[in-house]
Formats: structure tokens, C-alpha cells, sequence
């Protein structure tokens, strides 16, 4: 013991820190995926037409617009925060593609980065709010989403008009690369979105900022910017989200996001991030995105009413919710060493 | 301090009540009283006891869903689940419609039961299991409201006559019913506020760790708000269903948020420990009195939520700042 350890062992031990950590994200994220492939499997038994690879491709469809919307509160959530203006940015989005895109020129997809900078800036709006005039987020952006709302009514004039974009449509309803668009287009968006969240430095001072403020100012994080910069994202997210809904249905309507704010919210959670903040992997909150969605679509293929589904939802999010419980996690650690 | 006020407020009369019960709230009954003025500037009609009775039974359902959101906010918690409980209770109102007073006291006693089923849920959930009151609550709300879409698909049914025409109406053509069953619940409060149960709920919002040391028993204060605030969402469920006469599987979803913007309003801190519940119910009061008031002013009623939004905004960055100011003394 006196003598020099050599750097294999030193970065051994040096690695234990770290496994406590990746044993609690990746047990959550273990569970979520597990539990999707033996939902998709034991819908074959029901129903032989369930669990194909073409049901897989619907699920993932269909997943895209959850998978984007959870990856920005996933975010927001990260940092210690919670976005409630989604449902309206994504109506936005949505709004903004078929009424001003839609209706000038559907080919411009030119325009279509400029209505996701509208979008963003609602949550620059936002972040300043909460930064600078110290609003708390749960208020600020509930403030926002009512306002954006109610501009939109206004915009309107309670009927939207106008057609979806060509590049929209092109977006949800095309294959590429042998496989639908969107899948596709999911699949560079995790990756990316992966790469940001856990491998970049942006990253890193979100978490450092949601497990703590103080500490992370301390620390040198520039934590005005960082506190914003989710939003900003989040906000970005959701009107894409919009944009893509419009491709695939080809029309916006004012009520068109409504439906999303608690899935992207149950997601998250499901996920096994901690809804205070500084803690969550964004490949767990895919997988919970999807987890939902596949529930989803396979309830509504038994043809089980809307009412009993959303039942069901909920059981699984406090189902997840207790699984995920911290003492639970100390608990299985001190079975398993 | 709080044994000091709580001495001193066993010795005072009915004026030091009222002074009391306005302390916390002046700000916001001055807002309210400034809008009404200017209401009734534009509209001079809005004197009569029958337009002052229609804005009581607007604001009703959202005043008591903000009373119940108050109590758990105070507790430092959040109450998702209140928009559920109101949907259940609409859409069971209209499925089994009971007529008459006796129909109509069932009914009130049937959405109490149904709003304290739903907050023992939460109770247990938060208070024993020890989950986070919002994500808790997000997966009680979402269950309550696939059981009030499993009781009603669509919007439809009809809620018993007594109901919707008593609830609605006014004694002696002057008094709105529905003001008293919100007077009802302020007075309650006022009971409880200084109650052992009432100076805990305040404890344990400020400073559980410090609540608990001190003996209190924190599980079961966090486990009664959530029964109380059911039982307050329930009676919210009732009036909206007098006012609406029908039923609507997702009828409490608009109040969900509109609950947590007038216990802000009625400067409330969602940190907890702070704030009470008359002063969320007259916010609740002052949100649904700028729409009469912008419609009056012939702004578009497309427009109003910008200017409930911006409301907000400003209410909750102003008493942020009159905190900040008290504290620096």
C-alpha cells in the first residue's frame, strides 16, 4: 500500500463514485424499455396483428411528437424548473405553419425556422421572467401559455386557416432511408439531443444547476444563461412539434396541444428523473415517451374506451412514480452489494 | 409570535375579526373594489343585486377551487388533481341527477364524498408514501379523469332543475346563494385558521424540518389539507354544475390553471407558508371581474387571457418586491 498504485486501480476506485449514479439511471431506464418489449410481445397474444414490425413503425410515428415535446420539459425539468406553456407553443407552431406559412406559399420551407424563433422567443420570454423578475416558473409560464392563447384566438379569429406546408408534410408522411421520415428524423433527434444532455458541457451546468443553484453559481456556472437556455429549447421543441402535427393531420386547430402538456410531463417522470431537478437521463425519458405511446396505441387497437385508457395512463405514472421512490433504489442497492 | 397572536385574537371581538381577515388580503380586495368601480363606471347596472349575483355565480366554482388550492399551497404542496375531482363530480351531477332539496343536499354531500375519496388518495400518496405533491397529484388527476370520461363519454345529460335554479338564484331576491356557500367556506377557514390544526398547516409550509422538531405532526396536517382541499374541490364541482346545468367530462381542466393563478394573485407564495385563503378566493374574485371589465371597455373577449397573463406577471413580481422591500427593513 505504500508504494505507487497504478493508474488502473486508481481509475478503478475512481469509478465507483460513479457507478452508484449510473446504476440508478440505468436500472430506470432498463425497466422502461423492458417493460415497452413485453408490452408490444404480450399484445401478441391478444391480437396477432399487435406486436408486428409495422406496429412497431405506427408506435414510433406516433411516438415522434411525445419524444420531441418530453426532451424540452425533460430539459426545463433538468434545470430545476416546469414548462406549462407547451400546449400553446405548440398551437403556435402550428398556427404559424398553416395560417402565415400555409397560406402565403406552402412550398417556403424557408419560413418554417422562422416560426420556430417565434416559438423560441416565447420561451425567452419566459426564462427572462423567471431570471430577471424572479417569477416562479410554475407561474410564468402558466402566465405565458394563457397570453400566447389568447394572441392566438385573437390571430385567428377562432377559426384557423390555411394548409400545412409542403416540407411538413413531407416530414411525417415520406420514407427515407427506408424507413418513415420521421422515424428517421427521431432517431438523429435522440442522438443529438443525448449528445447535448449528457455529453456536452451545456449539459453538465444544467445539471449542476437543478441539483444545486447556489453551488453551481459558485462554481462558476453562468447560471442566468443556463437557467433561460432550456425554455428556449423547450419552446423550440414544441413548436416543432406543432409544425410536425400539422404535417400529419394538415390542419392546425386551436386545441391542438392541449392534449400533450401532462403526457410530456408523465414521461419525464415515468423516465425516473426527479421532477425537482438535477437528476434524469434524456434516453429515460425516451423511453418513457414511447412507453406511452405504445400503451396508447395498444389500447386504443383493443378497442378499450378513451376514458378506461386514460385510467390506465395515470396507473402507470403513479405505478412508476412509487417504483421509482428513492428509498426503493438505496433499498436495492444494499440487496445487490 | 404566534402564540402571542393567537392569545390575542381569542380576546377580540367581531371588528378585530374583520380587521383580521383583511390584513393579508387588502391588497387584493383594493384591486377588486378599484375594478368594480370601474365596472360599474362603464356599466351602471352592474349595481343591481341581479348582475352582482351572475358574477358571483361565475366566480363561485373558481373561487372554491382556489380556497381548496390555497390550503394545500400554504402546506407547500400543489394540487393537480383538483381539475379531476370537479370533472367527476359535473359529470356524475348530470348522470344521476337527484331533484329536489333533499336531491340537492345528496348531491352536495355525494361531490364532498368524491372530492375527500380523491385528497385521502393524495394524503396517503404524499403525506405516507412521501411522493412529490405535484407529480402525485399529475397521476391522480389523470386517473380522475378517465373516470369521469368513463362516466360520461360526451358532453351531455342535464343536472337536476333544483339544483340549477336554486344554487343560482338569490334569497330574497338580494343575497346570491351561491356568494353564501363561498362565505361558508371563508368563515370555516376563519374557524380553523387559528386552530392548532390551522398555525400547523402554516408551520410545516414554512419550514417542515423545523415543524416536525417542534412536535408537530407533519404527516397528518399534509394528510388532512389534501382531505380538506378535496372536500372544497368537491363543493366547487357542485356550483359548477348549478351554473352550467350540464355535464362535461373535461369541465374542470379550465380551472386548473386558473386556480393556481388566483391563489397567486391573492399573494399566496408557492414556496409555502405564506398567504390564506380568502385572499386566493377574492384573486379568484379579481380574475373573473377583468374579463366583465374588459368586455365592458369593448376589448375582445379573445383578449382577455392576454390580459389575465399579464396580470398575473405583474401580481406576483409586485408582492415579490414588497417582500423584498419588508425584509430588507
Amino acid at each position: 500500500m505504500t508504494q505507487k498504485q497504478d493508474p488502473q486501480t486508481l481509475a478503478q476506485q475512481g469509478d465507483t463514485r460513479g457507478s452508484a449514479k449510473l446504476s440508478r439511471d440505468t436500472i430506470s431506464a432498463a425497466t422502461v424499455a423492458v417493460l415497452c418489449v413485453l408490452l408490444l410481445l404480450s399484445a401478441r397474444l391478444v391480437s396477432p396483428a399487435l406486436g408486428s414490425w409495422n406496429q412497431v413503425e405506427t408506435v414510433l410515428v406516433l411516438g415522434f411528437f411525445l419524444v420531441v415535446l418530453s426532451y424540452g420539459q425533460g430539459l426545463v425539468i433538468l434545470s430545476g424548473g416546469l414548462d406549462l406553456s407547451l400546449p400553446a407553443t405548440i398551437t403556435l407552431g402550428g398556427i404559424l405553419a398553416t395560417s402565415w406559412v400555409g397560406a402565403t406559399d406552402p412550398g417556403a420551407w424557408y419560413l418554417l425556422p422562422v416560426v420556430l424563433a417565434v416559438c423560441g422567443l416565447v420561451g425567452l420570454v419566459s426564462g427572462i421572467g423567471i431570471v430577471w423578475l424572479r417569477v416562479p416558473p410554475f407561474i410564468m409560464t402558466m402566465a405565458m401559455s394563457i397570453i400566447v392563447a389568447s394572441a392566438l384566438l385573437g390571430y385567428t379569429d377562432g377559426t384557423p386557416r390555411g394548409s400545412a406546408p409542403d416540407a411538413a408534410v413531407w416530414l411525417m408522411k415520406s420514407t427515407f432511408a427506408g424507413m418513415p421520415t420521421p422515424v428517421s428524423v427521431l432517431i438523429g433527434f435522440v442522438v443529438v439531443g443525448w449528445l447535448f444532455q449528457s455529453r456536452s458541457i451545456w449539459g453538465r451546468y444544467l445539471y449542476a444547476i437543478g441539483t444545486n443553484l447556489d453551488a453551481a453559481c459558485i462554481a462558476g456556472v453562468p447560471v442566468v444563461a443556463m437557467q433561460i437556455l432550456p425554455y428556449v429549447i423547450s419552446a423550440i421543441c414544441a413548436g416543432f412539434v406543432g409544425i410536425a402535427l400539422v404535417g400529419y393531420s394538415s390542419g392546425a386547430t386551436l386545441r391542438m396541444g392541449d392534449d400533450y402538456l401532462l403526457p410530456s410531463i408523465a414521461s419525464v417522470v415515468i423516465g425516473g428523473s426527479s421532477i425537482l431537478g438535477g437528476r434524469g437521463t434524456n434516453l429515460g425519458t425516451v423511453g418513457g415517451a414511447i412507453l406511452l405511446t405504445t400503451l396508447g396505441t395498444i389500447i386504443s387497437a383493443l378497442g378499450m374506451e378513451f376514458g378506461l385508457r386514460t385510467v390506465i395512463e395515470g396507473s402507470i405514472v403513479l405505478f412508476a412514480l412509487l417504483l421509482l421512490r428513492e428509498e426503493l433504489f438505496q433499498k436495492l442497492r444494499t440487496v445487490w452489494r | 409570535m404566534a402564540f402571542a397572536q393567537h392569545q390575542t385574537s381569542r380576546r377580540a371581538g367581531l371588528p378585530q375579526m374583520l380587521l383580521r381577515l383583511t390584513r393579508g388580503a387588502m391588497l387584493i380586495v383594493g384591486i377588486y373594489l378599484i375594478l368594480y368601480a370601474f365596472y360599474a363606471y362603464q356599466q351602471p347596472k352592474a349595481l343591481t343585486f341581479s348582475s352582482f349575483g351572475s358574477l358571483m355565480n361565475n366566480t363561485a366554482p373558481l373561487a372554491l377551487a382556489a380556497a381548496g388550492q390555497a390550503l394545500v399551497v400554504i402546506s407547500r404542496g400543489f394540487d393537480l388533481s383538483v381539475a379531476g375531482v370537479i370533472s367527476i363530480c359535473n359529470v356524475t351531477l348530470a348522470v344521476y341527477a337527484m331533484d329536489g332539496p333533499g336531491g340537492a343536499l345528496l348531491s352536495a354531500l355525494l361531490c364532498i364524498a368524491i372530492g375527500v375519496t380523491v385528497g385521502a388518495v393524495n394524503g396517503v400518496l404524499v403525506a405516507v408514501l412521501r411522493l412529490q405533491s405535484i407529480a402525485a397529484t399529475l397521476a391522480t388527476m389523470i386517473i380522475c379523469q378517465g373516470i369521469a370520461l368513463v362516466i360520461l363519454k360526451a358532453p351531455g345529460g342535464s343536472v337536476a332543475n333544483w339544483i340549477a335554479d336554486e344554487m343560482t338564484g338569490r334569497l330574497w331576491k338580494t343575497i346570491p346563494v351561491s356568494g353564501l356557500v363561498v362565505a361558508f367556506v371563508v368563515v370555516v377557514w376563519l374557524m380553523i385558521r387559528r386552530s392548532r390544526y390551522g398555525l400547523s398547516l402554516y408551520a410545516i409550509g414554512a419550514d417542515e424540518q423545523s415543524a416536525a422538531l417542534s412536535g408537530i405532526n407533519t404527516r397528518r396536517v399534509r394528510f388532512v389539507t389534501f382531505v380538506l382541499a378535496g372536500a372544497i374541490y368537491g363543493l366547487a364541482g357542485f356550483m359548477l354544475s348549478a351554473q352550467t346545468a350540464t355535464g362535461n367530462p373535461t369541465s374542470g381542466t379550465p380551472l386548473l390553471m386558473l386556480s393556481f393563478a388566483a391563489v397567486a394573485l391573492g399573494g399566496t407564495s408557492l414556496s409555502g407558508g405564506k398567504g390564506g385563503v380568502f385572499a386566493s378566493i377574492m384573486g379568484a374574485a379579481v380574475l373573473m371581474l377583468l374579463q366583465k371589465v374588459l368586455f365592458s371597455f369593448g376589448i375582445a373577449s379573445f383578449y382577455t387571457g392576454m390580459f389575465q397573463g399579464v396580470a398575473l406577471i405583474c401580481a406576483v413580481v409586485f408582492s415579490g418586491l414588497l417582500t423584498r422591500l419588508g425584509e430588507a427593513k
